[in-house]
């Protein structure tokens, strides 16, 4: 099965540091790696940190990922939003003082499909100043379309690199192809998206075992693609509505080595962390290695203009604090929210020169 | 085995060395013999009929195992540059060329536009194109593009001996790059070359600090052995240096005591 | 008509017979035997085309070899 992986995914001379920050019982003990976390995060990135909002598109999804809310076999309601809907949201997402946004679907549908999220695209393009999209694997033509239409970053996670972990957790479904998957960042930033973002779910496999994967997965789309922005995020399992019980259990201090981990080996990479990580950790770990989060985030479809509603989303909330006062606690470690990293005007496909 | 790949050609020696600043051929070609360097570079220059033994194919051709890399050094242009190659390409048989021009004799600093143009247009040509660069990443990237066999940014000034003076950039360049990067001037010291294959160069090119050492081929030898135990060390993955300042009051207290 | 005409020759004026080849200049100046380049009017003259290679008055032909350098 490994002689299929392409050769990047091999153990390279580069990463042997970078192996031995992420072991418990290494030399650097977690405090040394937060120093030097720090050191990098402010000397590169300053006193600041970005934030985002996630839009629930449509949990409409094709696939059976055993640890998802959303999987096509759960009882969940299915629902996608129309346009006006979007912008209706939006709206409600503006007065809470956010214009990046990051657009979510399932797995490619015929209720949510490609036209769906392209049109969906234009829309929140027209009302943000940044959009991005973690959706469905696509096509180097697709995601031209989409970077046409506004769409400057994309968000695919692998979950695990872990093959016999990942022919199992994905039941059925398009995303059962582990290589289509892994190639999948490669064809988004071929068709002039700007940014990738990628991630495990931690807690599904050996995590230092996905750390290094994800290491190498990196550095080749940063050799690669040298001209595309490159983020990296931590989802941590956490009990959802499917009721899944991670194999592994992913201790605040290994998610907070891993993030100065990274954060020293890749210094350039944009961390993110999101609102399944409680106020304490957030706030301990903005100006320590992490650099863009989100916040006042719903995770349920139209969730910010009906805030009464009691369904449960793709994951729980755990920091659910207002945007006003989750900026509130960051400026008081010194750093500045910043929800306009981004300009209107750059929202055109790359122009990769190919000579 | 591990050796420096370079188009279809392998070397085993991850050192290439320079033929200028010699005090006589004699104690350059020794110096390479000592070196057990692949891979040598040498100048076109006009035939001088009054100096008949500065030919130095003959000799270099008599040292087995040795593939020349004619360089363009005295082009100033893109165009010059061009024509140097081809004719250089008559001359050796050799597919190698390294792309060099400085405009400005006083300094030597590589034109990046210039280069740019050159090995574009003699990539193309199926020359095996080396270019002299500045320390200069997005350049780096777009030379790999163009199609080139490695880029040689500058550690410091030509002949200056000033070591690694653009390290900062040279880890970048290293770190993006998948053609090999070759340090190309500056060296002053075998410390310096071990350190430039440490940081993962794929080779470097010595010619000062050989040539004018009191006993070339002693120097091109100690060389040869720095670049090998810099290789080895860089392969053997480097442990990383820590001991850095830990914050009075701790930043990872948030965290609680580990379960 | 004059016998000889005038060439630059590596930058420099040289005379030589009318109708020499390019072979025949190599003769004269004894660096046949050596492994040259030569370039007549910025086109370079393979071994094989040199003694077809007629030399004409004001024709600028280089001879390189390869030297010392970095």
């Amino acid at each position: 099965m490994n002689a299929l992986l392409p050769e990047w995914l091999n153990p390279g001379p580069d990463e042997a540091s970078f192996r031995e920050m992420l072991a418990p019982d290494s030399r650097w003990t977690l405090e040394l790696l937060a120093a030097q976390s720090r050191a990098i995060t402010l000397r590169r990135f300053g006193r600041t940190m970005t934030l985002y909002a996630p839009l629930y598109l449509s949990n409409h999804c094709s696939s059976g990922c055993a640890y998802c809310g959303f999987a096509s076999d759960r009882t969940t309601p299915r629902r996608r939003l129309e346009q006006e809907e979007i912008r209706k949201e939006l709206a409600a997402m503006k007065r809470l003082g956010i214009s990046d946004v990051l657009l979510l679907t399932g797995e490619r549908t015929k209720a949510a499909d490609f036209d769906y999220l392209r049109t969906s695209v234009a829309t929140a393009a027209a009302d943000m100043q940044r959009v991005t999209v973690e959706a469905f694997p696509m096509s180097v033509a697709e995601y031209r379309e989409l970077a046409e239409a506004g769409c400057t970053g994309i968000t695919i996670y692998q979950e695990t690199y872990d093959r016999a972990r990942y022919a199992e957790l994905h039941r059925w479904g398009p995303k059962k192809d582990f290589l289509e998957r892994l190639d999948t960042p490669s064809r988004a930033l071929e068709g002039g998206i700007k940014t990738a973002g990628l991630g495990v779910l931690l807690g599904l496999a050996d995590p230092q075992e996905d750390a290094l994967m994800l290491y190498r997965h990196l550095r080749h789309l940063g050799k690669t693609y040298w001209r595309a922005g490159l983020s990296l995020s931590f989802p941590r399992i956490r009990p959802q509505t499917g009721s899944y019980q991670p194999p592994f259990t992913i201790s605040d201090h290994l998610l907070a080595r891993m993030i100065f981990a990274f954060r020293i080996a890749l210094p350039d990479v944009e961390l993110v962390l999101s609102t399944r990580e409680s106020p304490a950790f957030r706030d301990g770990m903005a100006g320590l290695g992490i650099t863009r989060m989100s916040i006042a985030s719903r995770t349920t479809v139209g969730g910010y203009s009906d805030t009464e509603s009691g369904d449960r989303g793709q994951f729980d909330i755990f920091d659910d604090r207002s945007a006003e006062a989750f900026c509130k606690a960051l400026r008081e470690k010194n750093i500045e929210p910043v929800f306009k990293n981004w300009e209107h005007a750059y929202n055109g496909p790359s122009s990769a020169e190919k000579s | 085995m591990d050796s420096l790949h370079l188009g279809s050609y392998t070397f085993s020696s991850r050192l290439i060395l320079g033929t200028g600043k010699f005090s006589s051929s004699s104690v350059m070609l020794e110096a390479i013999k000592a070196s057990g360097t692949g891979l040598v570079t040498v100048a076109l220059r006009r035939f001088n009929r009054e100096q008949p033994e500065d030919d130095l194919f003959t000799p270099l051709s008599a040292i087995p195992g040795i593939t020349l890399m004619p360089n363009t050094s005295g082009a100033s242009t893109a165009a010059e540059a061009v024509q140097a190659a081809r004719i250089s390409r008559e001359l050796s048989g050799s597919p190698f060329i390294k792309v060099e021009i400085h405009p400005n004799p006083q300094h030597l600093m590589p034109d990046p536009i210039e280069t740019y143009e050159a090995s574009k247009i003699l990539a193309k040509e199926g020359f095996l194109v080396m270019p002299y660069i500045p320390a200069d990443p997005v350049l780096a990237k777009r030379l790999e593009e163009a199609g080139c066999a490695s880029v040689m940014p500058l550690g410091s000034a030509i002949g200056s001996g000033q070591g690694l003076a653009t390290a900062e950039m040279l880890r970048i360049i290293i770190r993006e790059s998948n053609i090999p990067v070759i340090v190309d001037a500056g060296l002053r010291s075998p410390s310096e070359a071990a350190l430039a294959m440490e940081m993962g160069c794929g080779a470097v090119l010595v010619n000062s600090a050989v040539a004018v050492a009191g006993d070339p081929p002693a120097m091109a030898e100690a060389f040869a052995e720095a670049v090998a135990a810099g290789r080895k060390a860089f392969r053997a993955g480097i442990m990383q240096k820590s001991g850095m300042a830990v914050a009075t009051s701790p930043l990872t207290a948030f965290l609680g005591p580990a379960s | 008509m004059p016998q000889i005409v005038t060439i630059q020759l590596n930058g420099e004026p040289f005379t030589l017979p009318r109708c020499s080849s390019v072979s025949d200049l190599l003769t004269t100046i004894a660096s046949e035997g050596k492994t040259v380049a030569t370039v007549l009017n910025d086109q370079i003259v393979r071994p094989e085309n040199r003694s077809a290679a007629r030399l004409e008055e004001g024709d600028r032909v280089e001879i390189l070899i390869f030297a010392g350098g970095g």
